[in-house]
Parts: C-alpha cells; sequence; structure tokens
C-alpha cells in the first residue's frame, strides 16, 4: 500500500502545490493581523493554526501515497465513524454558546461535522460511480441509496444545532446528484418537494435564532446593533478597503474589534480592509485558478469514481467559498460557514488539506490503473 | 489552453495504450468504458461555467463595495472608531463693580457611563454602585433618562466625587468598561449666599428645555441657569464647549486620543453692584432673621449698588440640583426666600409715599412751601375721623415740617387738593406703578391707582375718603423697593428718571468689552428743579432735624436726606391695644426707609424695606445709615472741604473713577 512510485515525483502536482502554498501565506498573513494583539510576537492563534498547517502539509503527503481507489473502502469505514462521533457529540458533549459541535481531544477541539461533509463527498462518489451508467438520466428511486446516505449525518448535523453545516450537506448532496445526471421529470419533483420543505423548515423548524438571522439579513436596519451588526460591520471592513486597502495590519474595523470573528468566518473581511479591491481580487483569482484546476483534475480522471470524487471536492470547497464570502459581503445571511483555507479552526483547516490532497492524489494517478 | 490541449493530446486513448505495458493495458479497458467516463468528463467541463459565473458575482460584488461605494464606507469606518465626548466650557465668571470675584468655577468630578452598543450590563452597574456607594435604582432610574440617545452619549452617575474615589475608578477602569471620571467645571461662590436672588443658580437642563430651539447645541446634563443672571444671562456665561476626540474600539475602549478642541470659556459679567456694600446690607437685614429688601442705586446713572433680598437663596443646596425636601422647606418658609423681594415684593409705600404728594401738590400749584395747615392730630373728612400718627398732634405745620415729620393731617387735606388722578400722574412720571424692565426676572408693577382703574377693578367710583389714604401711600397703592429707590434716585439728581441698570461690562475670555453699562434716561421733570429743591430740605430735616423721623440715618460729615414709612398691614382693632411686640409676627407693620446722599450733590439713594420690622425710623434707617456709611468710608468722618472737592468727579459717575480721584489728591 505504502510502495513508493517512480511516477510519483514524475506526476506529482506542482500546479496544486504551488496554488496551495500561495493561498496558504495569504491565510496565514491575514490571521496575522487579525490576531495580533500589539504585542512583539504573534498571537497564539497563528501559530495553532500554522501547526495545523504544517500538519495537514505532512497529511497530504500520507494520503497521496494510498491510491484513491482504496479510499473507497476506506470511507465507508469513516462514513460509520463520523456518524457515530456526531450521535456521540449530540449526547456526551456540553453545549458551548448553544450547540454541541466540538469535541475536546485535549490539544485540539474537534468538529466532527467538517470532515463529515469530506466522508460524505467521498461516500456519495463511491455510491454514485457504481452505479448503472443510465442514458435517459437516473429516475427517483435510483437516488434514494445516496439520499439516505446524505441525511443521516445531515439530521444528526441539523440537530446540534448547526444549520450552515447542514445546509452545506444538503448542497453537496444535490451538486453532486445533478451532477449524476437526473431525468428533467425527477428534478422538477424534487425541486417541487424542497421547496415544500424548506417554507416547512422555515415555519416549524427553525430556531428564533436562526430565524432571526434570515430576517436581519432581508432587511438589515431592523436592528442594526445586534444581528444586523455583523452584516453592517463587515460591508464597512469590506467597503472601506477600497482599491488599494488601508495596508497591512492598518485595518481599524478588524483592529478595533468593530468586525466580529474577525479570524474565523469573517477573517477575508480583514484581507479586503487591509488590501482592498486588488488584494481580494487577487485572492479571488488564486481561489478559482484552484477550483477550475479541481475541474481539469476531475476532466482528467482516469475513472468514473475519480471524476465524481474530484468533481464532489471541487464543489465541498467551491459552496464553502462562495457562501462565506456572500455573506461577508452581505449578499447572504450570517450562517457558520467557514471560508476553506482562511477562516482559523483545525476541522475545517485539516479537512480542507485533505480535500486537496485527494485531488492531487487524483491527478498523479491519471494514467495508473489500479 | 496550451495545457489543456497538450493534456487532451496525452489523454487520447489510443497514445494511452501505446505507451503502456501490455497487462496494464488490458485492465484500462476492461475496467472502464470510456463512452460513459467522457460524458461525465464532459459534465465537468460543463459545471466550471457555474464557477465561472460566481467568479464574475463574487468580483462585480467586490466592485461594487470597495471601489463604487468604497468612499461612503470608508466614512462609516471613520465614524465607527472616531468619537468625542463634549468639555463642559467654564462659565463666565461675575464679578462686582470693582473685579472682586463673587462667582468662579472649579473643577468637580463626576463618573459619566458611555454606553457603548446599548447594552445594559448588569454586573458593572453592580459594581459601579458600589463603588459610588449609591443605589443601583438610582442608576437605573438616571439611565432611564437617557433612553433613545446615543449610546456614546455619556450618562451622569453621581457628581462630586471625592478623590478617593476618583483615584479607586482610574485604578481600575479595566474592569468597569464604559465608566469614565469626567471634569466639570462647579460653581464657586466666593461670598456664599450674597446677592443670591440676583445671581440665580445652575440646574441640569430638562427634558423640555432641550427640546427648546433656544437651546439648540445642549445635551441632556448640561447645566444652565435657571434663576436670575445665571439664566438671564446664559447666552454670554455659557461659554463654547470643547471637544475631545478619540478613538474606540467596539467595546468602547478608548484606544488613542485625537486632536481635540479646547472648550472656550464664557464672558464675565460685571456688575453694578459693589460686595462691601452688598453685604452690610445683607448682614444687617440677617440679624434678627430680617425678611426685606435694601437697594442702593447711583442717583446719576442708574447703576444699582445693592440689591439685596432677604432671606437670602442658600446656593449650595442648588449645585447639582435641589431637592425635593430643600424645596419644600423653602416653599414653606414664612419668610419666603423663594421670592425677590427687591422687584416682587409690593408694599403700601406709606409715608416714603408723602414725596410724590408733595411734588404734585407743588408742581400743580395747590400748596407753596410757605402754606402752613394745623394738625391737630386728627382729620374728620365725611363720617370718619383720619388720625395722625401724633396722636397730640403737630400744631402748624408747612411742608419741610410736613415732610420732617411726616405728618399725615397736612397730606391729607394736600390730597385732597389733588384729587387721586393728579397724585397718580406724579407717581408715574416717577417710575411707580410700573416695570422697571431690571435684568430680574417676573418683575411685578406695584400699583398706583386712579379713579379709572377703580371704575375697572371693582366697578365701583372713587371714594374721596380714599384719595386720603393714598395721600398718605395706603390704600391701594403699592411699589416694589426697587420703584421706590428709582423714586428716591429721580428726586436726588433733580428729576431725571434713569433705567436702573446692573451690568457694569460683558468682557469675552481675552477681555475685550462686548457690553457696557450706559445711563438711560427714561423721563425728566425739566420744570421741577425748583420743587424738587424745596422737597430736599424736607428730606434733610427729617434726618438732620430735632424732630425728624429719620435721625438715625444721620450720617457725621455727610448730609443725608431720608424719608421713613410705616406700612400699615391690616387695620384690626383687637391689635390696637397691644404693644407692638406683642403683635403676631405678621400682622406688624412694615418699615420702610428711603434716603439719599448728600444732599448737596447726591450721588446715591438707598431704599430699605423691613417686612414687619413696625417702625422705618428704628428698623430700616440703621441699614440704610450702614450702608450709607460704608459708600462714603473716610469721607463720612472727613471734614467738609474734601468731601466738597470729591464732587467735581461725581461728573464722571462711576464710584471706581471716583475714589481713584480721591486718591490722587
Amino acid at each position: 500500500m505504502f510502495q513508493f512510485d517512480r511516477q510519483f515525483i514524475h506526476n506529482f502536482d506542482w500546479v496544486m502545490v504551488v496554488i496551495l502554498l500561495l493561498i496558504s501565506i495569504m491565510s496565514l498573513a491575514s490571521l496575522f493581523s487579525a490576531t495580533w494583539n500589539g504585542g512583539p510576537s504573534p498571537s497564539p492563534i497563528f501559530f495553532k493554526q500554522l501547526y495545523f498547517f504544517l500538519f495537514g502539509y505532512a497529511l497530504i503527503l500520507l494520503i497521496l501515497n494510498i491510491d484513491y481507489n482504496e479510499l473507497e473502502i476506506l470511507s465507508y469505514l469513516a462514513y460509520v465513524a463520523i456518524c457515530l462521533l456526531l450521535v456521540y457529540t449530540k449526547l456526551f458533549v456540553d453545549s458551548i454558546a448553544g450547540t454541541q459541535r466540538w469535541i475536546n481531544l485535549g490539544f485540539f477541539h474537534l468538529q466532527p461535522s467538517e470532515p463529515a461533509k469530506l466522508i460524505l463527498v467521498l461516500v456519495l462518489a463511491s455510491s454514485y460511480s457504481n452505479r448503472e451508467y443510465m442514458e435517459k438520466g437516473y429516475r427517483l428511486r435510483d437516488i434514494v441509496q445516496p439520499a439516505a446516505i446524505t441525511a443521516v449525518p445531515f439530521l444528526l448535523i441539523l440537530i446540534q444545532p448547526d444549520l450552515g453545516t447542514a445546509l452545506m450537506l444538503a448542497i453537496l448532496f444535490t451538486s453532486m446528484t445533478l451532477f449524476a445526471h437526473l431525468r428533467w421529470s425527477t428534478i422538477i419533483m424534487l425541486g417541487s418537494s424542497g421547496i415544500v420543505c424548506g417554507a416547512l423548515g422555515w415555519l416549524y423548524g427553525l430556531k428564533d435564532y436562526q430565524r432571526r438571522r434570515i430576517e436581519t439579513f432581508l432587511n438589515p436596519e431592523s436592528d442594526p446593533m445586534h444581528h444586523g451588526y455583523q452584516i453592517k460591520q463587515s460591508k464597512i471592513a469590506v467597503g472601506s478597503g477600497q482599491a488599494f486597502g488601508k495596508g497591512f495590519m492598518e485595518g481599524t474595523q478588524g483592529h478595533l474589534n468593530f468586525l466580529p470573528e474577525r479570524h474565523t468566518d469573517f477573517a477575508f473581511a480583514v484581507w479586503c480592509e487591509e488590501l482592498g479591491f486588488a488584494g481580494s481580487l487577487f485572492f479571488l483569482i488564486c481561489f478559482f485558478f484552484m477550483l477550475f484546476w479541481g475541474i481539469n483534475i476531475a476532466l482528467t480522471a482516469r475513472d468514473k469514481f475519480g471524476v465524481y470524487l474530484a468533481f464532489g471536492l471541487v464543489m465541498l470547497i467551491f459552496w464553502q467559498t462562495v457562501i462565506n464570502l456572500f455573506m461577508i459581503m452581505g449578499m447572504l445571511p450570517v450562517v457558520g460557514i467557514p471560508l476553506p483555507l482562511f477562516s482559523y479552526g483545525g476541522s475545517s483547516l485539516l479537512t480542507t488539506l485533505v480535500a486537496i490532497g485527494i485531488l492531487m492524489n487524483i491527478r498523479m494517478r491519471r494514467f495508473q490503473t489500479k | 489552453m496550451k495545457k489543456n490541449r497538450k493534456k487532451n493530446r496525452k489523454r487520447s486513448p489510443e497514445q494511452d495504450i501505446k505507451d503502456w505495458p501490455r497487462e496494464r493495458r488490458t485492465t484500462r479497458i476492461t475496467h472502464i468504458n470510456d463512452g460513459e467516463l467522457d460524458f461525465y468528463r464532459r459534465r465537468a467541463m460543463y459545471s466550471s461555467v457555474v464557477l465561472v459565473f460566481f467568479f464574475a458575482a463574487l468580483v462585480s460584488r467586490l466592485w461594487y463595495l470597495q471601489i463604487q461605494q468604497g468612499e461612503e464606507y470608508k466614512k462609516l469606518a471613520k465614524n465607527n472608531r472616531v468619537r468625542y465626548l463634549e468639555i463642559a466650557a467654564p462659565r463666565g465668571n461675575i464679578l462686582d463693580r470693582k473685579g472682586r470675584e463673587i462667582v468662579t468655577n472649579r473643577p468637580s468630578f463626576n463618573v459619566v457611563w458611555v454606553r457603548e452598543k446599548n447594552r445594559v450590563d448588569d454586573e458593572l452597574i453592580k459594581k459601579t454602585a458600589q463603588i459610588l456607594d449609591i443605589e443601583i435604582a438610582e442608576i437605573l432610574g438616571r439611565t432611564r433618562k437617557m433612553v433613545g440617545t446615543p449610546g456614546h452619549v455619556p450618562i451622569r452617575l453621581a457628581e462630586e466625587l471625592s478623590w478617593d474615589k476618583v483615584a479607586y475608578i482610574e485604578n481600575n477602569r479595566m474592569e468597569l468598561p464604559g465608566i469614565k471620571i469626567e471634569v466639570v467645571p462647579q460653581r464657586v461662590y466666593h461670598y456664599g449666599n450674597l446677592a443670591s436672588h440676583l445671581i440665580g443658580y445652575l440646574g441640569e437642563i430638562s427634558q423640555k428645555e432641550l427640546k427648546s430651539p433656544s437651546f439648540a447645541g445642549y445635551r441632556s446634563g448640561d447645566m444652565i441657569g435657571k434663576m436670575g443672571l445665571e439664566k438671564l444671562r446664559e447666552k454670554d456665561l455659557c461659554g463654547e464647549k470643547g471637544r475631545h476626540y478619540m478613538e474606540v474600539n467596539a467595546l468602547g475602549f478608548e484606544q488613542r486620543n485625537l486632536k481635540g478642541e479646547e472648550p472656550l470659556p464664557g464672558n464675565d459679567v460685571q456688575l453694578t453692584i459693589d460686595v462691601d456694600l452688598q453685604q452690610i446690607a445683607e448682614e444687617l437685614m440677617m440679624k434678627d432673621d430680617k425678611s426685606g429688601a435694601v437697594v442702593a442705586i447711583e442717583v446719576n446713572t442708574g447703576r444699582l449698588l445693592v440689591l439685596a433680598s432677604s432671606p437670602v437663596l442658600e446656593l449650595d443646596k442648588f449645585l447639582g440640583g435641589i431637592s425635593i425636601k430643600n424645596w419644600k422647606e423653602m416653599l414653606s418658609n414664612p419668610h419666603h426666600p423663594l421670592i425677590n423681594k427687591i422687584i416682587q415684593g409690593q408694599y403700601p409705600p406709606a409715608s416714603t409715599y408723602k414725596i410724590v404728594t408733595a411734588i404734585a401738590a407743588l408742581a400743580e400749584g395747590v400748596i407753596t412751601p410757605e402754606n402752613s395747615i394745623y394738625c391737630p392730630g386728627r382729620y374728620r373728612f365725611g363720617n370718619r375721623t383720619y388720625g395722625c400718627w401724633k396722636k397730640t398732634g403737630h400744631g402748624a405745620v408747612n411742608l419741610k415740617r410736613a415732610l420732617a415729620e411726616s405728618c399725615d393731617i397736612y397730606f391729607y387735606q394736600v390730597g385732597q387738593k389733588l384729587g387721586v388722578n393728579r397724585i397718580a400722574e406724579y407717581a408715574l412720571r416717577l417710575g411707580l406703578g410700573r416695570k422697571t424692565g431690571v435684568e430680574m426676572e417676573h418683575e411685578k408693577s406695584g400699583l398706583i391707582p386712579t379713579s379709572e382703574w377703580k371704575l375697572k377693578r371693582y366697578k365701583k367710583p372713587w371714594q374721596e375718603g380714599e384719595t386720603l389714604s393714598i395721600a398718605i401711600g395706603q390704600g391701594f397703592n403699592l411699589v416694589t423697593p426697587l420703584q421706590l429707590a428709582l423714586m428716591t434716585a429721580t428726586v436726588a439728581n433733580g428729576g431725571t428718571l434713569y433705567q436702573p441698570g446692573m451690568i457694569e461690562t460683558v468682557r469675552d475670555p481675552d477681555s475685550h468689552i462686548i457690553e457696557q453699562f450706559e445711563p438711560k434716561v427714561l423721563n425728566r421733570f425739566e420744570d421741577q428743579a425748583n420743587n424738587l429743591k424745596i422737597i430736599k430740605e424736607g428730606l434733610v430735616e427729617a434726618v438732620n432735624g430735632r424732630h425728624g423721623t429719620a435721625r438715625r440715618a444721620k450720617l457725621e460729615n455727610i448730609t443725608v436726606a431720608g424719608k421713613t414709612g410705616t406700612a400699615q398691614v391690616v387695620r384690626l382693632k383687637q391689635y390696637k391695644h397691644l404693644k407692638e411686640e406683642e403683635i403676631p409676627y405678621k400682622y406688624r407693620d412694615h418699615a420702610w426707609f428711603t434716603c439719599f446722599a448728600p444732599a448737596e450733590r447726591p450721588e446715591i439713594a438707598v431704599t430699605v424695606l423691613v417686612e414687619h420690622g413696625l417702625h422705618g425710623g428704628s428698623a430700616a434707617a440703621p441699614i440704610a445709615k450702614a450702608v450709607l456709611e460704608q459708600y462714603f468710608g473716610q469721607r463720612a468722618k472727613k471734614t467738609d472741604r474734601e468731601g466738597g472737592t470729591d464732587s467735581t468727579a461725581l461728573s464722571t459717575a462711576s464710584h471706581t473713577s471716583h475714589t481713584s480721584h480721591a486718591s490722587h489728591e
């Protein structure tokens, strides 16, 4: 399994490595600024994230040595494990800030819902790639199994409650299912039932604070000091950066605490404030280049599982990015979706790095057979 | 694109198969249905359209926020972090005519709370209440008053902190976010309650006042003048607030000081009041808890030198807002400290009014100075007998003696000849019966009755018997002490009625004079100089004559001219046989004394009213005398010659220049 392949270096995905390093440096620089507290040395948060990056790179090197097809079998084990972890979290973990999301591992608080996204992508890729190809597209009954696979972690995360991550799972399922090619009739049927479910969920399923967040988003002036506050301050941070920003470490919104969650969910707002449109555009180009490169990996994957998997991983990173940035720029309500590679948090960072590792893995093995 | 093409070429199955070893080729072919794989590869390629779409959306949103709206957001970011605290301006000082400070400022340390984000922090309130040693309810009460104001507007929680509390709060500021020490100028009264009715007091601006346009720029918690000059001269005294700009973080902690604007102190108001004279007057009034008023006025200018109302207001009780208890106490005090008796106290002028009757009679020619009338002690008119205060009678009296000894019978008859309306005419010309327009609030106009007035007011015709009372200043007649002082000054200066004033100068903080006292003539009797001289003789006799009623006001080297008055409060038979001291306080007569000096070249007029003081000669005259003694100082004891030379300086009309002139000689 861990045999060294002489093609390893020859086929190594140097493009992804370069782009990943570039984004990592931007991310760490922004975190350095966001968490700097005026002291002589960077904050402990910065070092923690740095160690996570290094640990994540090591994980990538490890993953590159395993053929991704072998991950297919591992993914089912991981799926069962993560569901059990989610159940454990719900049952035995004390709630922090009203939700039960984190498991204390001593050195690090694991947030099982983060790897759950990745594992779901693996399992769904496996499920769809093993399905017999249908020229006309799949019917409803063909997607019952992947839907059920999604539903278990979805519900477990929803009751934590962590609406953002749960919706993320639903979006991943939707993306991959649409990718798998559905019949039009099925799409219409699912779409309309989705709307009904959404409406029912809004009326009965949402917690007060969740509903208020969405209401605030739709009418931010209604409550400017509380729930609209975050969106307002974030927009001010982004907008006040103007063309070239206030300068690295010079952002007032971030450094004077006006910006909430400035090293986690709103990390990119600090970047926008300090480096302006030029810096933000540079980041977006880098990030989307990485995503397009991921699509390219899907295009060149050697098998159906590889295509599904690469596509699913790109979607995992892509949707989180879009939702987070939309939220920062005031185009979506505040939902707790981090910006991959950018927001502080070990679970999210390691998950994203592993996802990138798998993408590199697929890329490397595009000419190989099993 | 180049790369892609290269890869596409590499990926073409034929080439792949050709390059690879045999067993690999077989596995690949069995494992993969190439058409199906290509289908999904195509789908993956199409999906990049979605990526492009969202990328475009994000970039355009960034463009909109940062480039198009950037300027706007930059301003918002700045407003976010820059706060200012207003710094109260020191109010202008109030000085006396010689520049002595009556009211100035000192720093007072207050505790304020800046509520960032409008959060009410129970823990903070509890801690603060404990430190300040006040009730939590008190803090909540003050907070409630400020609901609706922006969070950065400070709420004052406590005033006049002691040093140790200031130090404690400063040392523990990290645990008390938003709690700050504010240094505010506080009024200091260097002469205690001196001239309190004139100066007035400060109080916190009310919500109603805040809404009025005349208080634009004021904020809740500001102190404004609530009475007296503090109120009337608010615009002069208030100054301009300064601003302290600072950068704060989202929690309201000050991060950095930015440039600020220093407050501009208010204008200094110099009064025409003389502290020495005012002090003497107030001290003497305070003796035996007298209530009443003392007014001294420069006869040739209208400058007011003394404006004393007794009992005085205790100004210290008003600092930082008067308590309800203190307020009620003042309201229920039988001496009515809240009434400014100088202009709000209306009393029958009594015998002092005989001056008016005399002027009218001479001017109208109903008497000559030499005409004498026999006083048997009583006078019968209609079916009523009117008595003279001297029951044994004065015998034959002419005008001079009638004034000196205050013979009632003489004036009954003169008044009868004049009739009420002619007396009223002269009273009005002497400034009685109408507001003087002095800078004090709620001035009363007094009352000078005419037959027309009575008809209008009571729907009854005038009775001639009433004229007799009017002629000696009783009946409907009412005057304020200030009016009477003004009348005395007019008699003294030969017939010029001046507008009374109490503001000598108003100076801005750079000592530029922006307002200065100018004598203002309201009315002039052109042709009465001779008549007034005759009356003056009578008044001199009243003080200096052997039988004069006001002998207690006599000075050694200065000739004082004056008139006493004893105003009946009630005419009750049951008290007639009692000794004066046994009559209940509130039914005792009011004592008047009004005078001017030196009689030859008058400078100053002094009017004293002692409520329920019984006799003008005994209760009021000594107070006037003390004021005059203080005013003339050394001159009252020196030889006539020097007093005479001084009179040249009088034309300059200012006491300050007068003394300096004297010292040159």
